[in-house]
This record gives C-alpha cells, sequence and structure tokens, in this order.
C-alpha cells in the first residue's frame, strides 16, 4: 500500500477481516445434525433492540420421507418441544405453527411437516435491556422424526448469539425474506364478513361456511387432539358461496365441546384460524355477525 | 275373563320365563342409564377374537368371560414402546395384573417387513430378554385383530372386564412422551381402570388418545 509499511497494511486488512467475521457472526449459528436432517435456531434481523420483538426461528430441514409433527400431531407421533435458555430480559412467545400436511392414509393420520419448515418464535426484549455486545440463548430441543417406517427420537442443542442495540436494525438480509415468505403463509384470522358455524350431527361436526366465494377445496385441521377422526375424509359440499365440511368425530371424543378450534385451509396458500362455537342440529348461528342463518 | 285371570296369565309366563324377565329388567336399567354419546369403542362388547401366541397357543378373547383382560398393542422399535420396556415399567404391570388374575395380551399387529413384526422365535426371544411376563403374546401379521380393535398406535392399551365390555380404551399413561424420565410420575390409565373397576366403582377415565407411533399394518402407507 503506498505510503505505508506492508505490516500496517496487513494489519488494517486483518482489522477489517475480523470485524467482518464479527458482524457475520453477530447473528449466525450452524446448522446441528438431527436423524435424518439438520436444525437450526436462527434470528430475521443481526441484533434486537430493547422494547422490541425479533423473530426467532427453528429451520428444519428434513430428508425425503422423513417428517415432524405439529402442534397436534394426529394420530400418532409427538411435536417438538422446546426448552429455552434465555438471559434476564428476553422472553419468548409460543411457536407460530404454519399449516400442517397430512399424512397417511388407511386408518391412522398425522399432522406435520417435511422437507423445510421454519417454526417461528418471537423474541421480546425488555425495553429496559442495555445495549450488549451479543447475549448467548439457548434452546434444548426435543423432537420425534418419523417416516411411515419408524420414529427416531432426538434431542438438539441450539444456540445463538446476539447483540442487543437501542434502535431496531434494518431487515436486509435473505433470512428476512425467509421469515417474510413464512409468515406470510402462516394461517391467519378470518375476515370478519366471513360466516361460521358448526352444527353437531350425532357422529360428525358439520362446518358451514360462507367466505364471498366459491371454493374447490377445504380441509381442516384441529388445534387440539381427539375431537375429529382424524384419518376420516372430509366431505365437502359448495353451493354457490356456501359450503359444508362434514368431520367425522372422534372416537375418543367422550364428552360434548362447546367450540371447534383449529385451521381450515381453503388451498395452498390460503388458511385461516377459525374459532366456532357449536351449535345443535338444526339451530344454526352465525359465529361471525350474530345473524342467524 | 275375570281381571285376576288376565292379571295371572300375563304375569305367569314372565314368571316361568325367568330369562325374559331378567331381560326386561336389564332393559329398563340400561333405558335409565345415559348412554355413553360418542365413544364407538368404550363400554361395547368386546370384539371377539382368536390369536395364535408366539409359544404356537391359540388364545380366544371370549374363553376368558369371567376374568379382567388387558390388551397391549406392541412394536419393539418404537421409541414410545421402548420408554415402557427399558424402564422395566411394562413388565412390571405384566407381572402385577397377571398375578392379581389379569389376562394380559400383548398383540403384534405389524405387517411381515414392517417395523415390529417378529417371527414366533423372535417374539421368544425378546420375552425372555426383556422379562416380559404377558399371559402370551400374539401375532397378528395380517392386523386383523388391530384392525378389529381400531388400533392407532403401540402401545395402545385396552382394558376389558369380566362382563366382556371394553372399560378403557387408549394411552398407557398420561405422559405421551419417549423420555423414560416420564415413567415414574406419570399416571397409568390400565392401572387405574383394573383398580376403579375392581373395586366396583365408575372408571374415570375411560378413553384418551393413545400415543405411540402409527401400527404399521399391511395396507398402510404411514
Amino acid at each position: 500500500m503506498p505510503g505505508g509499511s506492508p505490516s500496517s497494511g496487513v494489519y488494517r486488512a486483518l482489522t477489517v477481516g475480523a470485524a467482518l467475521l464479527l458482524c457475520a457472526a453477530s447473528a449466525k449459528a450452524e446448522a446441528t445434525a438431527i436423524t435424518h436432517g439438520t436444525l437450526e435456531l436462527i434470528a430475521r434481523d443481526q441484533w434486537i433492540a430493547a422494547g422490541h420483538t425479533l423473530d426467532l426461528g427453528l429451520l428444519f430441514q428434513l430428508e425425503k420421507g422423513w417428517h415432524i409433527y405439529w402442534i397436534n400431531p394426529g394420530d400418532s407421533g409427538e411435536p417438538p418441544r422446546v426448552e429455552w435458555q434465555l438471559p434476564a430480559g428476553l422472553t419468548v412467545g409460543a411457536i407460530e405453527w404454519p399449516v400442517p400436511r397430512r399424512f397417511g392414509t388407511g386408518s391412522i393420520a398425522d399432522y406435520g411437516y417435511e422437507d423445510r419448515v421454519l417454526l417461528i418464535v418471537p423474541l421480546h426484549a425488555a425495553p429496559t435491556l442495555a445495549a450488549q455486545q451479543s447475549v448467548r440463548l439457548g434452546a434444548q430441543v426435543k423432537l420425534l422424526v418419523c417416516s411411515h417406517e419408524m420414529c427416531i427420537p432426538g434431542k438438539a442443542e441450539l444456540s445463538l448469539t446476539l447483540p442487543i442495540q437501542s434502535q431496531p436494525p434494518a431487515p436486509n438480509t435473505p433470512t428476512a425474506e425467509l421469515f417474510a415468505a413464512t409468515r406470510k403463509s402462516l394461517p391467519r384470522a378470518a375476515p370478519g364478513n366471513w360466516k361460521f358455524s358448526v352444527t353437531d350431527a350425532n357422529d360428525s361436526f358439520v362446518l358451514t361456511a360462507n367466505v364471498g366465494r366459491q371454493i374447490t377445496q377445504a380441509v381442516f385441521f384441529p388445534l387440539a387432539e381427539s375431537q375429529i377422526e382424524n384419518a376420516a375424509p372430509q366431505k365437502l359440499v359448495t353451493e354457490k358461496a356456501d359450503f359444508r365440511l362434514t368431520l367425522r368425530k372422534s372416537e375418543q371424543l367422550l364428552k360434548p365441546i362447546d367450540r371447534l378450534k383449529g385451521v381450515l385451509a381453503l388451498s395452498d396458500d390460503q388458511a385461516f384460524l377459525i374459532d366456532v362455537h357449536i351449535g345443535k342440529a338444526g339451530a344454526v348461528r352465525n359465529s361471525g355477525n350474530g345473524r342467524a342463518k | 275373563m275375570k281381571r285376576s285371570t288376565r292379571f295371572s296369565m300375563l304375569l305367569c309366563p314372565m314368571l316361568l320365563c325367568p330369562m325374559l324377565l331378567c331381560a326386561t329388567l336389564v332393559a329398563l336399567v340400561l333405558c335409565a342409564a345415559p348412554p355413553p354419546i360418542w365413544a364407538a369403542k368404550v363400554g361395547v362388547a368386546a370384539p371377539d377374537f382368536t390369536g395364535t401366541a408366539s409359544t404356537g397357543q391359540t388364545f380366544r378373547l371370549a374363553d376368558y368371560r369371567g376374568k379382567y383382560v388387558v390388551l397391549e398393542w406392541h412394536n419393539n422399535g418404537c421409541p414410545f414402546v421402548r420408554k415402557h420396556y427399558n424402564s422395566g415399567n411394562m413388565q412390571q404391570l405384566q407381572k402385577q395384573w397377571t398375578g392379581q388374575g389379569v389376562v394380559w395380551f400383548t398383540i403384534l399387529s405389524s405387517a411381515p417387513g414392517k417395523q415390529g413384526y417378529a417371527t414366533a422365535q423372535e417374539e421368544n426371544d425378546y420375552l425372555a430378554k426383556m422379562q416380559a411376563a404377558p399371559t402370551a403374546a400374539l401375532l397378528d401379521p395380517t392386523g386383523e385383530i388391530g384392525h378389529l380393535y381400531d388400533a392407532k398406535t403401540s402401545p395402545q392399551m385396552v382394558v376389558i372386564n369380566p362382563q366382556g365390555v371394553v372399560i378403557y380404551d387408549g394411552a398407557i399413561d398420561d405422559k405421551p412422551t419417549t423420555d423414560l424420565n416420564d415413567v415414574p410420575g406419570a399416571t397409568n390409565y390400565v392401572s387405574l381402570a383394573l383398580r376403579q373397576a375392581m373395586a366396583g366403582k365408575q372408571v374415570e377415565t375411560p378413553a384418551t388418545r393413545p400415543y405411540g407411533c402409527s401400527v404399521k399394518y399391511a395396507d398402510a402407507t404411514h
């Protein structure tokens, strides 16, 4: 470098290189091997700001033929369970579950994910948290990975180091795009003008809905176990903008339930969280605007 | 006809036919009791079956009327099953309850080539190695018995009373994990059902979601 001794140039290069490494390392972790896949704890942004929320994510990449389970695993299996080790001033919210897939034919059906799935977990930083170079977040994940032939339990110890700053960063990374795409596909609350009702039809629940347009497919994933027969086909009947979905009751459902809560998936990227009161057969009631049908 | 004659004509057949009287009384009692609304599996007669044990002996459920019977769906490769065998929990339950006159059938409904399938010799070796103590391990590779009871997972437990009625169907306990550490603190639904029924009490928890690996039936893709 002109005007400087060779050693100062090298020193500068090393410093810049180290800084770059540190920047890169500030919100980075390596993927941990799990049975038949990898798991990584990632963050949407490079740091978290005091008083703000940052999306963390458990990024699963599973080998072909293997899957993990949804919050309601269905007839068999077990969803991943996470235990967090967080420094003071940081707390996490619940996992935000993407729309699951239904696995299995015959008499046994489960709900879960294959290939790649990001389970978003929001991280909250207390407003009083002082700026820090980096804090270490730990997550111990117990999981069950299954193929149609077998299940293998596993445990993964994950960690992520994160700086705490006073201002949030501008989300500007490929990781942020992954989080945005996942967030976009999460089940969302149904629009207020949509009408839903559920009637108790002896051995089934019948979900009647009007979503303002004719639909061609609908699948209901209950959030709670043992409410519907997971393997039973869900018969769909459409009448213009109205549709009826018949959900066979579970044989483990011993007591009457008040409400049916779960994910109604209308097509590949149209999934809604619904929470509908169950009325008696013949007494169809609107959970939306209170008007009887 | 005199009224008294008509009355005695009605009563006489009932007295002469105690079964008719008995059936009438039973019908009245059943009508008075609240029906189990949706639980298709509990409170109904346990479907009869005949199974061949790993010893070669055949066992027919109907032959055990008058005894409590436990059915245990099994797959020795499933981590949920291993939790109960590696901890010694299942063996201890088998010993405890067969010691009290309960008939215990371990049932293997995995199809040949699928996890949990065992030949008679393999199953006998496994029983010896694990020091398991069921009355018999029934080999059900066609899944006939499994489908009869709509067994979905291994383990899955069914308890049948001496009258041949299913009084429990579902999970072995209330900790649906593969973790051995969850065995000691768990509420065991099988023991609970047997203790309550034997004491003449109502079974508090007659049905739960069974937890485990899916039963590997012949026709299943899952």
